[in-house]
């Protein structure tokens, strides 16, 4: 029994993780349908930025993350503008600015592969090793309750709505579409690298991070469909708790226990791509 | 006829160069045949899939198990291979006709991955993380096929496959490709059966995709796990992209571009010439949608 | 790396002047291999510049053609050949198993002589009849039995395997198991964790819940290592644990602070070994930068080549490839008094009872606390 808490505990942090990914992903393909990829990128970016403003230079942990947040939120906005408005602009498809968004994140990886050394770097945690996993979970729901609040009850957050369910229409009721654009994007940024920042103490900053957490960020967004936000937080605990269930009680070799996630991906993709919450009508 | 003086020329290439730069030669002509494959998926057809390496992975593996494992003669084991590669792609391609854009993507990533967690746990069957190695092509005819007249044979190959594109683009087929590409609700408005499409698409070139890498298995003589990974997967969409999709001198050019690039930046950027190939393709997909190709389209005229 | 660059300037103008012996060196300077490449390059450049300040070999100066492959092994069979056409008479593997693997089918159809310092997959030496490849890394098999003959000594009877899902992982876990199962030690508990995953808890629960005396871990990706230590410790267990060569890596240091205490770790270096100490005096004052154990692997590849085309009187490789097989030659790594050698024909030259355990006082490598497989 005590395992099974502990390891409630721990698929319940993971799971938060993976939601925040999800929710970046979320905050971006709403307003403009485009899945970006490059935030697991982006989690690796903030992951490093812990590095240099909590380990190296050793600032307390809130001004460090705070640092590395607004950084985030810069580097969103850089994306959007490079990456998605020209083409948005231009009317392209959808797939242009997703493999354009492709683009961004080897040259993102690439850029931090350069400037810092090969080896794992380690981030510090804010309070010892065993409540870390409280500290993730709690500023995981204060996220989340923040962003719940934000597109219920704020007009800001209803227009994102609007833009969500018809351009057109939005825009033509005065809405700006281009600033809710960049604002899903800055946002997105700053949710993923909170992400990548929460995590990176326990698996260190390195620069090949960002593939994993976006496919599992991903496929927590397709579990938990991407219609509402708190979707993006179950679809995260679900696949955490799949994942970390399997390892621990299922009797198949653990080698085969890593094709979990993919198979659950496979086959909500093809069963129910549209996710377990429903979208409000 | 052209294809005659092609693959002459081509071939008679190999003869030519040293040990080294035919290894390097040979490995182009793959990629080149990876990305034709490809741009007919992707550019002809418009669907986006990552799993084109690893039927690359399949057809190398299986060709390898069938002939030195289970002992099958060489014709036989390659018909068998690419049943295998048309059996799995079947397997992917039906479920995945409901779904749009991107999720096929991911849906075939999460293939590549399982693909490569399969031929680590294979035991004996896969050789498991070390590979399989130690086996040599089997004479055929009494001939052993070895360097630069195993160039010939791939240089065939792609022709084979180039052939075999060019005329499934010009019939019908292709035109119903460029439809579901396009618009596939007035595609299935003009009666084509989109779904039937999208998997014919998909069997046919992941079919090619593992006829290629059963030409592969040969020639470094080794098949091992990282090799099938997902990296190159990313590296063939970028290639597809710089080179122009929807040509196949496009996926052409686009292949040889970028598979030649690291050789020639090495000495200038080290090994960041993934930094390169990220950039190339951003500017490609803001500055010119039509590739490489279209910019020689522009000039030519 | 400004040193590199200066010392192979410097190598390069030496060659200028005469007729200089290529020797091809193939390493990893951005994939996963490179914690471990890059030293043992370094290693081997500091050899050769050394050997060349010495007289070089045979009245020749050593030329080093060093290549990336990335840690690709489809590159690396495609650089084996250029070195080959370059007119390299031996080539060094530092990249990854592999990778090296991949290089032995153009080295065997080229009759040319290559050897791995370093890599430690048993199977190099025994899929492939290659006369012309040689391993002195230390192998897996080796690592694992001179753990085992430290832990024999507390009569371990139960154990837990842990590893990851990498090839060199999953290949130290299968030499791991084999010997561990010979050696009559029941493992109650087999576990990976998956590269790119956000904890190991569930694997180190299971593992707690077998109890087990003692756990092997046989990870060789950092990240992931780190996430077993940290689950040992949120789980608060107790059981020690004994590691694959993998943490002779200096990054743990740095990475892993505060978790490592008390872990045994197989090593092929003993700091107090007459020969590393010199090394590292040499080292430090050439370089002016502390080396590591790993920088050891490199620069007894460049010796026990340039030992052999001596002892060849030439750079014919039939004749080198003969003087190889005769080595007798006591290097930098291994326990005080071994030699390389390459016995009956055999191909793997690291003696087998040439490694040490060490174990990490606090948060540096520490003392040497067993030699050897007795």
């Amino acid at each position: 029994m005590r395992d099974f808490l502990e390891l409630a505990v721990s698929a319940t942090a993971s799971g938060c993780v993976y939601g925040l990914i999800a929710l970046a992903y979320l905050l971006m393909i709403r307003p403009t349908g485009i899945i970006n990829f490059a935030v697991g990128e982006w989690a690796m970016v903030a992951a490093f930025g812990g590095y240099v403003f909590l380990t190296k230079y050793e600032l307390h942990y809130l001004l460090g993350m705070g640092i590395v947040l607004a950084f985030m939120l810069v580097v969103g906005w850089v994306s959007e503008r490079i990456a998605v408005r020209p083409l948005v602009e231009k009317g392209t498809a959808i797939l242009a600015p997703i493999l354009a968004l492709l683009g961004v994140l080897v040259i993102t990886r690439e850029i931090i592969s350069i400037s810092f050394p090969p080896d794992p770097l380690p981030v510090p945690y804010p309070f010892e090793l065993q409540h870390q996993k409280y500290f993730i979970i709690g500023v995981t729901a204060v996220v989340f309750l923040g962003f719940w609040a934000f597109f219920e009850k704020t007009l800001w957050g209803k227009s994102f709505e609007a833009v969500a369910l018809n351009r057109r229409a939005a825009a033509l009721m005065g809405i700006n579409l281009s600033r809710v654009t960049a604002f899903s994007f800055a946002g997105g940024a700053a949710v993923a690298g909170l992400g990548g920042l929460l995590v990176s103490p326990n698996i260190s900053a390195h620069y090949l991070m960002g593939v994993p957490l976006a496919i599992q960020g991903f496929t927590a967004l397709v579990i938990g469909g991407v219609g509402r936000v708190e979707g993006a937080l179950i679809g995260g605990l679900l696949l955490a708790f799949a994942e970390q269930l399997t390892i621990r009680y299922a009797p198949i070799p653990s080698g085969f226990a890593q094709g979990v996630p993919l198979l659950f991906l496979m086959i909500f993709l093809i069963v129910r791509p549209t996710g377990l919450l429903r979208a409000r009508a | 006829m052209r294809w005659l003086a092609a693959f002459v020329a081509l071939a008679a290439a190999a003869f030519f160069l040293g040990d080294y730069h035919n290894d390097v030669y040979r490995k182009m002509l793959l990629w080149v045949m990876l990305a034709l494959g490809y741009n007919f998926l992707f550019g002809i057809c418009g669907q986006i899939a990552f799993s084109h390496f690893a039927f690359y992975g399949i057809g190398a593996y299986s060709v390898v198990i069938l002939l030195f494992q289970l002992n099958v003669p060489l014709p036989l084991a390659i018909l068998l291979g690419v049943a295998v590669c048309v059996v799995v792609a079947l397997a992917v391609a039906i479920p995945s006709t409901r779904l749009e854009g991107f999720y096929l993507a991911l849906a075939t990533l999460a293939l590549a991955q399982l693909f490569v967690v399969v031929l680590n746990e294979g035991g004996a069957v896969t050789g498991g993380t070390g590979g399989i190695a130690n086996y040599r092509l089997p004479p055929i005819f009494g001939f052993q096929l070895r360097g630069p007249w195993y160039t010939a044979v791939i240089v065939f190959v792609l022709l084979m496959t180039l052939w075999i594109l060019i005329k499934l683009d010009r019939s019908w087929f292709g035109r119903a490709c460029r439809a579901v590409r396009d618009n596939p609700e007035a595609a299935a408005a003009m009666g084509i059966d989109v779904a039937r499409t999208k998997v014919i698409a998909f069997t046919v070139t992941s079919a090619l995709a593992g006829v290629a890498g059963m030409t592969y298995a040969f020639v470094d003589n080794t098949v091992n796990p990282p090799i099938f990974g997902l990296d190159n997967a990313f590296l063939l969409l970028f290639m597809v992209i710089v080179g122009g999709s929807g040509r196949h001198a496009g996926a052409a050019i686009g292949a040889v571009l970028l598979f030649l690039l690291p050789f020639w930046l090495s000495p200038l950027v080290g090994h960041h010439h993934v930094l390169v190939f990220g950039v190339l393709m951003l500017a490609a997909i803001l500055l010119q949608p039509k590739g490489l190709i279209g910019l020689w389209d522009r000039y030519s005229r | 790396m400004r040193f590199l660059g200066l010392v192979a300037c410097l190598l390069f103008a030496g060659s200028a002047f005469s007729q200089t012996i290529k020797i091809g060196v193939i390493t990893d300077r951005v994939g996963v291999s490179k914690p471990y490449s890059e030293p043992a390059t370094e290693g081997v450049i500091f050899g050769a510049s050394e050997i060349n300040r010495r007289g070089g070999v045979l009245g020749r100066n050593i030329e080093l053609l060093i290549e990336d492959d990335q840690s690709r092994p489809d590159i690396s069979a495609a650089l084996a050949r250029k070195l080959v056409d370059q007119g390299a008479v031996f080539i060094l593997s530092v990249s990854l198993s592999p990778a090296t693997q991949q290089q032995q089918t153009v080295t065997m159809e080229a009759k040319t002589p290559q050897m791995t310092p370093m890599n430690s997959a048993d199977y190099l030496t025994t899929q492939l009849q290659n006369p012309y490849f040689w391993q002195t890394g230390p192998l897996g098999s080796t690592q694992i039995a001179t753990l085992l003959a430290h832990a024999r000594s507390k009569n371990f009877r139960r154990v837990a395997l842990i590893t990851d899902n990498s090839e060199l992982g999953q290949a130290i876990a299968k030499a791991f198991r084999g010997t561990l199962e010979k050696a009559g030690i029941q493992i109650v508990a087999d576990e990976v964790v998956a590269r790119g995953a956000t904890t190991a808890t569930p694997q180190m629960q299971k593992i707690r819940a077998a109890n087990p005396e003692a756990m092997f871990l046989a990870g060789v990706l950092t990240a992931e290592n780190v996430l077993i230590f940290r689950a040992y410790k949120e789980l608060g267990v107790k059981f020690p644990i004994h590691s694959s060569y993998n943490l002779s890596v200096p990054i743990y240091e740095t990475v892993a602070k505060g978790l490592i205490d008390g872990i045994t770790f197989v090593d092929a270096y003993d700091p107090d070994k007459p020969e590393a100490k010199a090394f590292e005096a040499a080292y430090k004052k050439a370089t002016g930068k502390d080396s590591v154990n790993l920088h050891g692997y490199g620069y007894d590849g460049i010796m026990l080549v340039a030992d052999a085309i001596r002892r060849a009187g030439s750079t014919d490789k039939e004749k080198i490839r003969e003087a190889m097989q005769q080595t007798s030659y006591a290097g930098v790594m291994g326990a005080k008094g071994m030699k390389y050698s390459f016995p009956e024909g055999k191909r793997a030259g690291y003696d087998p009872n040439g490694m040490v355990v060490r174990v990490y006082e606090k948060d540096k490598q520490g003392r040497v606390v067993h030699v050897g497989q007795k």
